[in-house]
């Protein structure tokens, strides 16, 4: 762990030395071009802006944030399904940003993903068993007959029939198809995986099972997850930890208590007002902080804090100058807001008190 | 009298490889003003009961039953000239993916000129004025110069608040909102809900919401419909639908639900998928998945029939009641005990 010990993030944890996974100031900008044969980069996508955090082992840690926050991009660059353009990934104390294709297999036995949509990540030409024993295959894992035990014992763990082995994709239905999607993630029993929304294509009581089945498979196997998903219903009841981004940048992070109990950041507390309640009369009773208009483009993030222009607290020459730094308010909660919320939830006052900037919202198009 | 009353609607595709039962006796009405929410997952057939009152199936191969009375005139035995005036100016429509179902190829305005100009004799500045009225309605922010924007210019949210205006555009009595928000991000849901919320108080039109999302129904509906396998299973007011559940879907479908509020260690789930159709169950079409299934939910499916303390609340479970409010204080005790 020597190279991790020198980190110093700014999420203003310090590296104690059994983490799993560091990351360290990643960022990932998509050039935009112009030009045929002379291409000439005009701008950037900056979909992932800086981004600073680690995980233990055991632990889930879940990412929320709104399409095009870059959580998707994100958990691309953690497996290095895409380089980072800048910042460092440490998995068990290696640096493993610039590892070569070949250096990267083994590592790539310890990391795997779950995608979202169950019906595109399958290759419909391939028979099951194939599709869960390629990733054995690939590591040169056990020879032909005891792969073929693996993999139905594998079937068997994500609540599969071993006997539909032979069978196709297509013959499986969106949540017996997600988890195919756990078992091929599982097969080589890896420390890590990083779930990309794997239950938002599923309906209410299959995402339950599927849920269920994630939560049994961890305490089994000890498992690591990073789950990211736009709901925070469901990443409330999965996450031990949880890490809020907008615009490609950290907003919050904080336990999962401290996060629904206490939301320091305005955007954090938008999120959890504007998620429905499923009961009449809680719903209908409580204050909603309402956003205006939609997430700027990445390509121009607004100056200063990037969510300035939405902002219900929004004070004049300060946010929209000054970006503001991951804040401490103890016990790993940090928040990037230089006027964090007091309290939770807010008041019909406080709400009154906030009444959004007159300029109106930037409505990026 | 209600503003829509379905009596006994059944929808029968005729496919290859059978007949697929895609709505089977449901009834229902809605009263001017209010919000009916229909809730159920993919396959319940809950927006092909809204496609077969607008009249929107394919003719080919559907065999449709029922009454769907609209002011007291049936939707499905009207000639399809006079069901295309009702269609657009005094029922509206807004459908799911607010990507796909504008025009590309024009302008936002023409397209919102269009649908008053089908069902109004008015001058075309007549038209657009009334069009950009709409969109500074549904919060379309500098709608002067947007107006002539095309839909790839405008993002998920707005596309959505464009095609309300577009359901809008000719006061309609009653929208029919098809899973408006599912393919929107939270904080645009919210938007939208409470777009949706204030233009009701406004319009004064009757709201039919589908959605498989119950926090969405909680916050919106007055009266809730729950289908499962083409069915009707629960019909009841929407603080008594949530207080009192009384069929074990209902119940599985909330105990399944991650909540905000609540800390839950293990979610309850419904095991099983829900049936094809082409072969649904026989009995209670829920019994494969019930956990208090009797001999009798193999054989004989329920009927939906008011409970003994509310006529008002409709179930179809051959549960005796005593037992399902007793399941149903449990549910709401655990909800409560985890808050």
């Amino acid at each position: 762990m020597a190279q991790a010990a020198t980190v110093e993030p700014e999420t203003g944890f310090q590296p104690t030395g059994d983490e799993l996974l560091v990351i360290e100031d990643v960022k990932k900008h998509f050039p935009i071009t112009r030009g045929i044969i002379f291409q000439k980069e005009i701008a950037s996508v900056k979909a992932v802006d800086g981004v600073s955090f680690s995980i233990k082992p055991g632990e889930t840690l879940g990412i929320v944030g709104e399409s095009g926050c870059g959580k998707s991009t994100l958990a691309r660059c953690i497996i290095r399904l895409l380089d980072a353009t800048a910042g460092k990934i440490w998995f068990e104390g290696r640096d493993i940003t610039k590892l070569s294709r070949a250096n990267m297999r083994p590592v790539r036995r310890e990391m795997t993903m779950i995608f979202q949509d169950p019906y595109a990540s399958l290759n419909p030409r391939k028979r099951v068993g194939f599709i869960i024993a390629e990733p054995l295959e690939i590591h040169r894992l056990g020879t032909e007959k005891e792969v073929k035990t693996r993999v139905q014992e594998l079937l068997e763990v994500v609540g599969l029939n071993p006997e539909h082995y032979n069978r196709f994709p297509h013959e499986f239905s969106g949540g017996q198809r997600q988890r195919i999607g756990v078992a091929r993630a599982l097969a080589v029993n890896p420390k890590l995986i990083v779930c990309d929304e794997p239950v938002s294509a599923l309906d209410v009581s299959v995402q339950a099972q599927i849920l269920n089945l994630l939560k049994d498979l961890q305490d089994d196997f000890g498992l690591t997850y990073v789950f990211i998903a736009h709901d925070l219903n469901v990443v409330r009841h999965i996450s031990d930890r949880i890490m809020v981004m907008y615009l490609g940048k950290v907003a919050e992070v904080a336990n999962r208590n401290q996060l629904y109990g206490q939301p320091k950041h305005p955007y954090t507390g938008a999120l959890l007002s504007a998620v429905p309640i499923a009961d009449p009369e809680l719903g209908r009773a409580r204050q909603a902080i309402v956003l205006e208009g939609d997430v700027p483009s990445p390509v121009n993030p607004p100056s200063g804090c990037n969510f300035h222009p939405r902002c219900p607290r929004f004070h004049e020459g300060h946010c929209d100058v000054e970006d503001p730094p991951l804040y401490p308010f103890g016990d790993g909660h940090v928040a990037a807001c230089h006027y964090p919320l007091e309290s939770w939830p807010m008041t019909a006052d406080e709400m009154r008190q906030m009444s959004p900037s007159p300029t109106g919202p930037n409505n990026g198009t | 009298m209600a503003l829509l009353e379905v009596k006994d609607l059944r929808t029968y595709f005729h496919t290859d490889d059978g007949v697929v039962k895609a709505v089977d006796g449901v009834e229902f009405s809605v009263e001017k003003g209010k919000t009916l929410g229909i809730v159920g997952e993919s396959g319940s057939g809950k927006s092909v009961t809204n496609l077969t009152i607008m009249g929107l199936n394919p003719r080919r191969n559907t065999v449709t039953s029922g009454q769907a009375l609209w002011k007291g005139q049936d939707l499905l035995t009207m000639k399809p000239a006079q069901l295309r005036d009702i269609r657009g100016s005094e029922i509206s429509m807004i459908f799911q993916d607010p990507m796909t179902s504008l025009n590309p190829v024009h302008t936002i305005g023409k397209q919102l000129v269009e649908a008053i100009l089908i069902h109004r004799d008015v001058s075309k500045r007549v038209a657009r004025a009334r069009a950009l009225d709409l969109l500074k309605a549904v919060g379309i922010p500098r709608a002067e110069t947007r107006i002539d924007d095309y839909p790839h210019q405008f993002s998920g949210g707005m596309r959505q608040r464009v095609m309300i205006a577009m359901a809008l555009i000719n006061d309609p009595d009653l929208l029919i909102a098809d899973e408006p928000t599912t393919a929107l991000d939270v904080t645009t849901q919210a938007q939208i809900l409470s777009l949706m919320k204030r233009l009701q108080d406004d319009f004064g039109s009757a709201i039919i919401m589908v959605t498989h999302d119950l926090g969405v129904i909680a916050e919106i509906a007055d009266d809730v419909v729950v289908m499962y396998a083409a069915e009707i299973v629960e019909h009841a007011d929407v603080y008594d639908l949530f207080n009192r559940p009384q069929h074990p879907y209902t119940w599985g479908l909330m105990g399944s639900l991650p909540r905000l509020d609540a800390d839950v260690e293990r979610l309850t789930q419904i095991p099983g998928q829900p049936p094809s159709m082409l072969r649904p169950p026989s009995g209670c079409r829920f019994h494969p998945r019930c956990p208090y299934v009797m001999e009798i939910c193999k054989t004989k499916n329920p009927e939906l029939l008011p409970t003994q303390r509310d006529p008002g609340h409709l179930q179809a479970c051959h549960l005796d009641e005593d037992t399902k409010d007793r399941e149903a204080a449990k549910l709401k005790a655990t909800m409560a005990e985890a808050t």
